[in-house]
Parts: C-alpha cells; sequence; structure tokens
C-alpha cells in the first residue's frame, strides 16, 4: 500500500471499526446549539479530545490506544447553527441537507418504520428549532486484557470498558456546563423500560460474559467491512473487502469512496462543500436505530426450519449467506460436507487465516444462487462481482434456473458492486430477556460511512435491500433488513434456490414479516480535525 | 413533462457529430453488430429494456411542409435512444462503471465527448445533450425488462408443462413440478410499483394524484 493517508487529520471512528480493536461498549449523545459562538467553543473542546486515526502501538513513541474514544459529527443544520457561511452549506449534498426523515420514502421508512415511530429523539428532531439534532458525539470504552480466560475475568473487563465510557460521558457533560446553556443535551431514546434516556448505549453481545461480534439474531456483523487505499491497519484485510479485479486478485478502493477529497473510483473527487480543507478527509455518516424483532424471527425459523430441507440452522444461514455458529460463508459451506471442512479448517487456522477464510470469497462458483441465495443479506449489500452475469439459455423453452459469469462483459468485474460500498460501523443495544417476544429493547445501531449517502447507502437501501431488479428477482426484497410488505393480499416472499443440476425444487419463503424495523436515524458529516479547528474557529471561508 | 412511465425511463440523447467523421461511427457501429461481444456488457447490463445509436446525417433532418424553413446543418448528429429501468443515475453510472471502454467507442468522434471517465464531466454531457420527453405511454407500469424476460419464459414453461404432465402418474407429476420451479427459480419475483426514482418525481406524482382527487388531506 503505498497510498499514504494523514491519520492524524482523519477521525478514528472512520477508519476503524472500534470494536474490532477491543472497544465493545459505547454511548452516543446529541446535542442541540442554542447559541453559535458557545456551540463554536463546545466544539473547539471536544476537538482537543477527538480520537484520530492515528496507528497505536509499540515503538520508541509508543502510542497506547485511549481508554475512551471521543468523535464528533454534525447534521445540516447544526453547521448551519455553527454560522458555516451560505457558500460552503449549499456544497453539502442535496440529502444531507434534507437529512433522513425527509428521504424516508427513498429508504422505505413506512409502516412500523415510519417516523412516527421513531424514538422521541428522532421523532421530533427536524421539527421544532430546540429539538434539532446538531451534534453527535460517541465514546467508546476500551476493554483492558482480562487476567485470564475466564467469564468472570472477561465480564470484568467488559465492566472495565462501560465504567471508562461512563468517564468519557462526564468528561462531555463537563464541557457542556461550561458553556452555560450554549449547548442543550437532547434525550429522548427509548431504554429496556420504555423510559426515555439522555444517550443510546450500546454494547457487543455477551455470550457467557465473553463479548461476540454478534447481533441479536445470533449472525456474525461487520465481516465484510470495505478496504481502502491507505489503511494501514488493514493492509492484511484487502482479499474479499476490496474490490475483484479480472485477474482473480484484489485491490483496495479507492479513497474517495469514503473520503472526501481524494480521487474516487470514477478518477474524480466526490462532490464536497468549500473550500477544500472542509471536506478533505471528512465523510458522511448515517446513523440509523434498527429494531430487531427477535420474537417474530426465532417463529418463523422455527416454522419453516422444520420444513426447510436442510433443517433450521441451514436456513438461518440462507438468510443471510453466512452460519450462525461462526460466520462461515455459505458459498464455502453450503452443505454438511463442506460446512465440516470448513470448520476444520477454521479451527486450526491462525487469526489472519481466519479472518480470510470468512472474507475471501466470490460468487464465481455459485452464479445460480444454489449455495447462496439471491435475496440473502450479505449478496444484496455487496454482490462482489456477481452482478456480471447473464442466463445460461436465453430461449425460454430452455431456461433451466442456471445463470453463469458473463465474463469479460464489464471493464472490471465488480464494476457494479464497486462504487455502492459503505463502511460499516456500530454496535448492538439493549439485551435480549425474552427470545419470544418483538418488544423488548433489542437492536444494532449501525452507522454507516460513505462519501456519497446517495450513490452509496440509499442506493443499496432502496435498489438492493427494498427492490430486487439488479439480482432479476422483480420487487423480491432482502430477507432480513427487507421492508417487507404489510399487506394481507400481496405479502413479500423470497426464493431460495437450488443447484440447477440437482433434482430439488427451490424454497419459497412465504409470508415474510418485518424482521427489523427503523426507530430512528439521521445523516451528518464527520469532519476532519482541520475542519474540526476551522469550525470551532469559526474560520471556514470558501472565499 | 415526464420521462419516466412505471418502471421505465425514456432517454433521448442527440449529440454533434463531424460530418466527415460520421462514417467512421457507422464502421463502428457495423462492426459491433458483426462482432455482438463488443456489445455483451451493454447486454449483461439487465436493466436496458432497448437502446439504439443512429446517424442522422446533416441533410436527414426531415423536411414536413414547405413552410418549414430550410436549415443549414454545421454538423450531423448522432441520436441515441433507451428505454431502461431506474434512475437516470442508477442508468449513466451503471454505463460508466460497466462498460467505459464501448461508451468512449460509441462516442468517441462526437464533438466535445468528454469520455465517460471521470464521472461529471460525462454526466454534463448527456445531460446538456439531452432531450426531455414530452408524452411517454408504459403498456406494462409494474414491469421491468428483466420481468417481461421472466413472464415469457414462465409462459413458455407452463405451457409445456401443462401438455407433459397431462398424463403423467403422481410421482412423475411431482418430479417434473420440482423440475418447472427448479427451472423457473430466477423468474418469480414479484412485480409491484416502482420504488420512488427521486423525491421530485416522487412529489409530482404525488400532486398528480392529488388533483385527481385520488389523495386525502393537504399534503400534495
Amino acid at each position: 500500500m503505498t497510498y499514504q493517508l494523514d491519520l492524524l487529520d482523519i477521525q478514528g471512528n472512520v477508519l476503524r471499526a472500534y470494536g474490532r480493536f477491543r472497544y465493545p461498549a459505547a454511548r452516543y449523545v446529541f446535542f442541540n446549539i442554542r447559541d453559535g459562538a458557545k456551540g463554536r467553543a463546545f466544539v473547539a473542546a471536544l476537538t482537543r479530545r477527538v480520537t484520530t486515526a492515528v496507528q497505536w502501538g509499540e515503538g520508541p513513541d509508543k502510542l497506547p490506544p485511549p481508554e475512551w474514544t471521543l468523535n464528533v459529527a454534525f447534521n445540516y443544520q447544526g453547521l448551519k447553527e455553527l454560522d458555516l457561511p451560505r457558500e460552503s452549506l449549499i456544497g453539502f449534498s442535496p440529502e444531507f441537507v434534507a437529512g433522513m426523515k425527509d428521504r424516508k420514502d427513498i429508504l422505505g421508512d413506512d409502516g412500523p418504520s415510519a417516523p412516527e415511530h421513531w424514538d422521541p429523539i428522532w421523532q421530533h428532531n427536524r421539527e421544532t428549532r430546540e429539538h434539532d439534532v446538531h451534534i453527535f458525539v460517541s465514546i467508546n470504552g476500551l476493554m483492558p486484557l482480562p487476567k485470564d480466560a475466564k467469564p468472570a475475568a472477561v465480564q470484568a473487563a467488559v465492566n472495565d470498558a462501560k465504567a471508562r465510557v461512563e468517564a468519557g460521558y462526564r468528561w462531555l457533560l463537563e464541557q457542556v456546563a461550561a458553556q452555560q446553556g450554549g449547548v442543550a443535551l437532547l434525550g429522548g431514546h427509548r431504554g429496556d423500560n420504555g423510559e426515555l434516556l439522555d444517550y443510546q448505549d450500546v454494547q457487543a453481545v455477551l455470550e457467557n460474559g465473553v463479548p461476540t461480534s454478534k447481533e441479536h439474531f445470533g449472525y456474525t456483523d461487520g465481516i465484510g467491512d470495505p478496504v481502502f487505499e491507505g489503511v494501514p491497519y488493514d493492509a492484511e484485510r484487502i482479499n474479499g473487502r476490496g474490490k475483484q479485479l479480472a485477474n482473480g486478485q484484489w485491490a483496495p478502493l479507492a479513497a474517495g469512496e469514503f473520503l472526501l477529497g481524494h480521487t474516487d473510483e470514477a478518477l474524480e473527487y466526490p462532490p464536497a462543500p468549500s473550500p477544500l480543507l472542509l471536506a478533505r478527509n471528512g465523510t458522511y455518516m448515517i446513523y440509523r436505530k434498527l429494531h430487531e424483532n427477535v420474537g417474530t424471527f426465532e417463529r418463523y425459523l422455527d416454522e419453516h426450519g422444520q420444513r426447510y430441507p436442510g433443517g433450521k440452522e441451514l436456513l438461518a444461514a440462507k438468510f443471510v449467506g453466512r452460519w450462525r455458529d461462526n460466520g462461515a460463508p455459505i458459498v464455502k459451506a453450503w452443505d454438511d460436507a463442506s460446512k465440516a471442512r470448513f470448520d476444520a479448517d477454521y479451527k486450526a487456522a491462525d487469526g489472519h487465516g481466519k479472518d480470510q477464510l470468512l472474507s475471501n470469497f466470490t460468487y464465481d462458483e455459485d452464479m445460480s444462487g444454489g449455495r447462496c441465495p439471491f435475496s440473502a443479506h450479505i449478496r444484496r449489500i455487496n454482490p462482489r462481482a456477481s452482478l456480471e452475469f447473464t442466463r445460461d439459455e436465453q430461449d425460454p423453452a430452455k431456461v433451466c434456473g442456471a445463470f453463469s459469469v458473463s465474463e469479460g462483459a464489464f471493464d472490471t468485474p465488480g464494476a457494479l458492486a464497486n462504487r455502492r460500498r459503505v463502511l460499516r460501523r456500530g454496535l448492538p443495544y439493549g439485551t435480549v430477556k425474552d427470545r419470544s417476544r418483538d418488544d423488548g429493547n433489542h437492536g444494532i445501531i449501525i452507522m454507516m460511512l460513505n462519501a456519497d449517502i446517495n450513490r452509496q447507502f440509499e442506493f443499496v437501501q432502496q435498489q438492493w435491500i427494498n427492490y430486487g431488479n439488479d439480482f432479476k428477482a422483480g420487487n423480491d426484497k432482502e430477507i432480513l433488513l427487507g421492508n417487507h410488505s404489510q399487506s394481507e393480499h400481496f405479502p413479500s416472499k423470497a426464493v431460495l434456490q437450488v443447484d440447477p443440476a440437482s433434482d430439488d425444487a427451490p424454497y419459497i419463503l412465504p409470508r415474510l414479516p418485518r424482521f427489523v424495523e427503523t426507530r430512528g436515524g439521521e445523516y451528518f458529516f464527520v469532519p476532519s480535525l482541520t475542519a474540526l479547528r476551522m469550525i470551532a474557529a469559526g474560520t471556514v471561508d470558501p472565499t | 413533462m415526464s420521462n419516466i412511465a412505471g418502471k421505465a425511463y425514456a432517454m433521448n440523447v442527440i449529440t454533434p457529430i463531424r460530418w466527415y467523421t460520421a462514417w467512421l461511427n457507422k464502421l463502428i457501429f457495423w462492426v459491433a453488430l458483426q462482432r455482438p461481444a463488443t456489445l455483451k456488457g451493454l447486454i449483461t447490463l439487465s436493466l436496458i429494456h432497448y437502446a439504439r445509436w443512429v446517424i442522422i446525417g446533416r441533410d436527414q433532418f426531415p423536411h414536413v411542409h414547405p413552410s418549414q424553413p430550410r436549415e443549414t446543418l454545421k454538423y450531423s448528429y448522432m441520436l441515441f435512444f433507451s428505454n431502461f429501468n431506474g434512475s437516470w443515475d442508477q442508468y449513466v453510472d451503471s454505463f460508466t462503471f460497466a462498460i467505459p471502454s464501448g461508451l468512449d467507442m460509441f462516442w468517441k468522434w462526437n464533438v466535445r465527448y468528454s469520455k465517460s471517465v471521470s464521472l461529471t464531466p460525462f454526466h454534463k454531457y448527456i445531460r446538456y445533450n439531452q432531450l426531455d420527453t414530452l408524452h411517454y405511454y408504459n403498456a406494462y407500469p409494474l414491469a421491468t425488462s428483466n420481468d417481461v424476460k421472466s413472464a415469457r419464459i414462465v409462459k413458455a414453461k407452463l405451457l409445456d408443462f401443462d401438455s407433459a404432465t397431462r398424463d403423467a402418474s403422481d410421482d412423475d407429476f411431482a418430479k417434473q413440478y420440482r423440475t418447472l420451479l427448479r427451472d423457473l427459480q430466477h423468474d418469480l419475483g414479484d412485480m409491484y410499483p416502482t420504488p420512488i426514482v427521486s423525491m421530485s418525481a416522487y412529489q409530482v406524482e404525488r400532486r398528480q394524484r392529488w388533483h385527481e382527487g385520488q389523495l386525502d388531506g393537504s399534503k400534495h
């Protein structure tokens, strides 16, 4: 990797999914600016404590990871209240200006996902001046290395991480107090018993007291996060996470897909506000609170797991494209024998080997979806090179449910996927106390980062999750996240394809319920350190 | 005006081309038609109903009535005409992501063609030379190009299945039924209205429906 990023200028949460760096707990806090000058002073105070993307570790100038991280972002109104000049404000993208609530019809946030069901903080956002969200702050707590691997020691370490989040939060409240009413904390996040909290807490789901990277349905999350140029700690993670080249190799994606002020996959700078110093090394962040209907999920999986020929766990794997026990991609482990092989390899592999087993695959051997269905989560959100495909037979009478690679059709195999990637951050929230119920406080906070909200996040959400034409699947939606129809008469369904050479029939998942519902969210801008300092000093000037 | 009807978008782009290089384009088109591999990328992009490139010579524009003033055109023109599914961005972007060299080959000799990469100059070139559609009718507004193809396949397969199983035993029927479903496993997608192409198009549609009395309330 020869491309160099200015790690001291980029906020740490842009390049790092903190969960992977031993930060299993976090708190997200939102503020309303009551006074522009005090708001800027508040930003100045935060900026001095902001965690950058600098490399941690041993060496002559050893730089330890902080006990708690702090990162800051603003939505459009926030930047307005901080008195950014109009000439800069009009350079932000239209969807960022409009905000997530206004984009609900694009995002498919309807029915139980509609804004009237969102947490109060998000319902009230962009309705009245004093309830508008302006500033986002995230604090992640570092887990010390446990004394031993016993659950008690690990649990103590997790508690230490949470205590560090608390310490960071206390510091944050001091900064708020120092501004004497210039900045107000906005509460209104629903908690465990429907009470309203001043913050959104998240933490890794624990299994026997040990933090996992699983969400509440039991799937491992965040494996396929994209890798792009210049991220030093991702140098060994390119295969399966960058872009697939014609010769079968992988290369990191262009930095401009995820950072403003860098060239992107179309060899240009992504649209960005001026001046350049405001935009460069910053990015857009999509914050979304997604409730998981655990009871509905369990019931549906049980019901169809009994009928599905491969059994319940294989069916669960078909929903997502990965097995729940170890995250094995189903394209590598599609039946008992291949799963046993995968498990043996996985067990024997070292850390890097495990990572590659999970992430380094293509759909080249599964173009018909007999292993990973076309509506499975990972195939929809990142189809890799699988959209360069064609029917084996064009004659209607001879069609046999088979597709193959349309070799050489596109200039590069991943052409239709490479500009639709998003970085995914965030952690689960709440705990599941009763797996038969939907109404507990459990879900995930997902934060997605990209250079162009409309081209990347919104496109994937609308075209690939809530629609299926690119997958030749009509209006069929992605199984797990799709905003499945609420209509009795026109329910949603999905097709689980089979090997065209087999004697099996595809399994149709009928009457798909909504497994996941939106509970709030907003579009934010994550500035660079340079931009934060300029915003704080009130010196942003595009002339 | 509307470039959109149901799930389809109609695009007309007319770009000037020097009359003395127009024959080169005709040659390129001819070669492309002789060698289907050159159009493979275009055909693989399944959101396209139809795409056509035509050279209109500078003296070939219709003169429909003696009262129509005669024009002296400096350039010949290339008309690009396409119907596709999805939004303008999605279509133009798919073109430049997937088949930039093919686009460059077709537009290469056009005046001030920017090349398809980088994206923004190409976007501007298409936008500037695009003629909006005044009237656009779609007989199957819920159907994408893929849906039309699938419907033809489902029909052919069902008719075959019907005649082949008329006298089949139960076991044989079950086997053939499984085969039918397997053969059709990529042709059973639901057909519902299009996702919103853009917020502005959606607002136009809602306003129209409100005027037609189909929407209650004041939100229009």
